[in-house]
């Protein structure tokens, strides 16, 4: 019997003109979306390598000099375009790509593309991401607004309750016939999204069981949206109403709501504009912040201690380089700085972060976005991540230069030239992506969320139909 | 094998249905005549637990239908007034789908389509999308739902409603030879005419209450629309 419905209600779908043209829209815009993710990656992915490997060889052809200047000629750090990023660019965009490590400072992120977009580029970019996150439900109405008023408005219902059906058995051949025309669409779209991820040359024991995990998410977010568009069903008094309703609960729930939530994030987590952080870190490093000294008191008492540890009466005795020292001792206070505040910074993007993930309970999108970008590894964690450890190699490479400073500039300091094999002894900047396990651990909630909708609206839905009256 | 025992319908302080009592046996077809409003459609309604009761009990083949929705209905036939079909499939696709629904022994398509036939739909409209069908047409689809169904007891509200007075003959003669065969039939109508040639027995209605009952044999056609009428005006 579940069969036979499943079957009646995809050949009707499929029959539907208007059915068909949206689907074909769909898919249209899914493959655009997938074939421009691709390019994109390939492209940005071989220009961040490139790049990477120049700004190397760069370091490395660096002749004889100060430690110190090879310290400030710095190097670049490349974010890596993490191949799922195919599908969903998350913050990337906003987030910035590069920035250069250099001593003393812990610079901001450059190159952020949407900072280059025009208003009209931002507002309109197509991903698959955004496309299944907004365009799916959008049909999943079309498709299933009618299913049970549809058929109450024609009195099909009334015909088909007659002959005995079960209204439940009923209902879940219309949820499985509509997930089936849906399938029309999604399968042929999963395959292409397969296609354009492999042959990008990630590393496909990474990205599999991502993009595995990702695809479950969006089963779930589907499953959520049918279920809860036959609840409205099985409850409107039309197929118009149902239409109507299903259609405002989308807008408010996938158009409205995000918005509304990333206000509500910044109320409750407030973070500082690029400038603002920028000028409090400055401050902090010239002026000590709680009770610490500035940099300038602060090193004066450095200097008293290490005549006394090294029981001398000036810097000109020291057996090492005292702006070897001295240069390390900046490094440590700045960096007692910089932690300080971008501790603070993470902590309001992750709070930021978490009440729209937590929000996901009145609007399932916004739990998925969260999956959505943390499995692709474009979420806040992933920039933090890459910030992080980019931030570790910085403080590597210039303690680096300035232990060789301190060892072997005595007397000499800042005309000290060290040989060019120093510069080989920092190796290159590597960069490991956190795991899917403390990927899904840092979205645990949205995950519980998401399975929590899909659970919930398909108890509602089997609820709902079981009471349907012709 | 139709029964109806004391029962009744109420919306709130509003009689649809003053406590009923009747019987239609197997081979008997019980003709319920009455205005609109006199509560005919209701008790179908109730036979088929569309609406819940508000008293005594609606009997198919000793189950009480509240009690055994499913079962209950798996017994028995509907023709509603209006037959509703799936417009984007066809005439054999949608007998195809009601008959697999109603869980009675499977039919060949050749059967189906020869049932088609039976019933009177053109040949060529059997493959014919049903957006294309007259109201006759659909309804002939309907009965030939109802027909394949080989059910032991038949609900029928205005079936004939749409018919060409050819068809309605044809239905006639197909409502005889399911009453040969021990189908009880439960059916509300408007049309006299029709009710006197095919009924065994005939019940009014009025205001939600049985008024009369007789033996269809025991009145001519005009001393049933005599009748009818006598009722209508007291």
């Amino acid at each position: 019997m579940l069969a036979t419905i499943v079957r009646k209600e995809f050949t009707e779908q499929w029959r539907d003109g208007r059915v068909r043209l949206a689907a074909i829209a769909l898919l249209a815009l899914l493959t655009g979306a997938l074939v421009l993710g691709r390019q994109s990656t390939r492209t940005l992915a071989a220009e961040r390598t490139a790049a990477a490997a120049a700004t190397r060889a760069d370091w490395l052809a660096q002749p004889a000099k100060n430690p110190h200047s090879a310290a400030h000629y710095g190097i670049y750090a490349f974010k890596p375009r993490a191949t799922l990023a195919t599908l969903d660019d998350g913050v990337d965009p906003y987030a910035g790509v590069l920035t250069w490590l250099e001593a003393h400072k812990r610079n901001e992120f450059a190159y952020r593309p949407a900072q280059d977009a025009t208003g009209a580029q931002r507002a309109g970019t197509l991903t698959a991401a955004m496309t299944l996150q907004l365009l799916v439900p959008l049909l999943i109405v079309v498709l299933a607004a009618g299913a049970i008023a549809g058929e109450r408005d024609t009195g099909t219902l009334r015909q088909l309750l007659a002959l005995g059906v079960p209204a439940r058995t009923l209902g879940a051949g219309k949820m499985l016939g509509t997930a089936a025309a849906l399938g029309v669409i999604l399968v042929p779209a999963a395959v292409l999204g397969a296609a354009a991820i492999v042959g990008l040359g990630g590393d496909a024991a990474y990205d599999l069981p991502r993009a595995a995990v990702l695809a479950g998410c969006y089963l779930l977010y589907f499953i959520s949206w049918l279920a809860l568009v036959l609840v409205v069903s099985a409850r409107a008094p039309s197929a118009r109403t149902a239409l109507a309703v299903s259609l405002g609960v989308w807008m408010l729930v996938t158009v409205l709501a995000p918005r509304l939530v990333t206000e509500l994030a910044r109320a409750v987590a407030p973070t500082p504009t690029a400038s603002a952080f920028a000028k409090a870190v400055r401050d902090d490093l010239e002026k000590g912040f709680d009770g610490h000294a500035g940099q300038a008191e602060s090193m004066k008492a450095f200097e008293r201690r290490i005549l006394a540890q090294y029981r001398v009466d000036s810097v000109a005795q020291l057996p090492v380089s005292f702006a070897g020292l001295a240069l390390d001792e900046g490094e440590r206070l700045g960096n007692v700085v910089y932690d300080r505040h971008f501790a603070r910074l993470w902590s309001g993007f992750a709070t930021q972060e978490r009440v729209r993930a937590l929000s996901g309970v009145v609007a399932p999108v916004l739990a998925l976005r969260a999956l959505s970008m943390g499995l692709a590894g474009t979420d806040v964690a992933h920039h933090r991540a890459f910030a992080d450890a980019a931030e570790r190699y910085r403080r590597t490479l210039v303690a680096a230069m300035n232990g060789d400073m301190t060892r072997h500039a005595v007397g000499e300091d800042f005309d000290y030239k060290a040989d060019p094999a120093l510069w080989a002894a920092v190796g290159p900047f590597t960069y490991e992506a956190p795991s899917l396990g403390a990927t899904l651990g840092e979205h645990r909630e949205a995950l519980v969320i998401l399975g929590g909708w899909a659970l919930v609206a398909t108890l509602g839905a089997i609820a709902a139909v079981a009471r349907v009256r012709p | 094998m139709l029964e109806a025992d004391a029962l009744t319908k109420s919306y709130g302080d509003t009689v649809a249905l003053h406590p009923l009592t009747l019987r239609v046996a197997p081979g008997e077809l019980l003709c319920l005549l009455g205005a609109n409003g006199a509560g005919k459609t209701t008790t179908i309604n109730l036979f088929l637990d569309f609406v819940p009761r508000s008293g005594g009990r609606a009997l198919v083949d000793g189950l009480d239908v509240a009690e055994h929705p499913l079962e209950s209905k798996r017994r028995l036939a509907y023709i509603p007034e209006q037959v509703q079909l799936y417009r984007t499939l066809t005439g054999l696709e949608n007998l195809e789908y009601f008959h697999r629904l109603s869980g009675a022994p499977p039919l060949a398509r050749g059967e189906l389509r020869a049932l088609l036939e039976r019933v009177g739909l053109p040949r060529a409209a059997v493959d014919r999308r049903v957006a294309t069908y007259s109201k006759g047409m659909r309804q002939k689809v309907g009965i030939a739902i109802a027909s394949a169904k080989s059910a032991r007891a038949l609900l029928l509200d205005e079936p004939t409603s749409g018919l060409d007075p050819q068809a309605s003959n044809e239905f006639s003669a197909l409502l005889d030879r399911l009453r040969a065969d021990g189908v009880a039939i439960l059916m509300a109508t408007h049309d006299l005419f029709r009710a006197r040639e095919t009924a065994t027995h005939i019940a009014i209605m009025k205001h939600g209450q049985l008024v009369d009952r007789f033996a269809a044999a025991d009145v001519g056609h005009a001393d049933l629309e005599r009748l009818y009428l006598d009722h209508m005006r007291n």
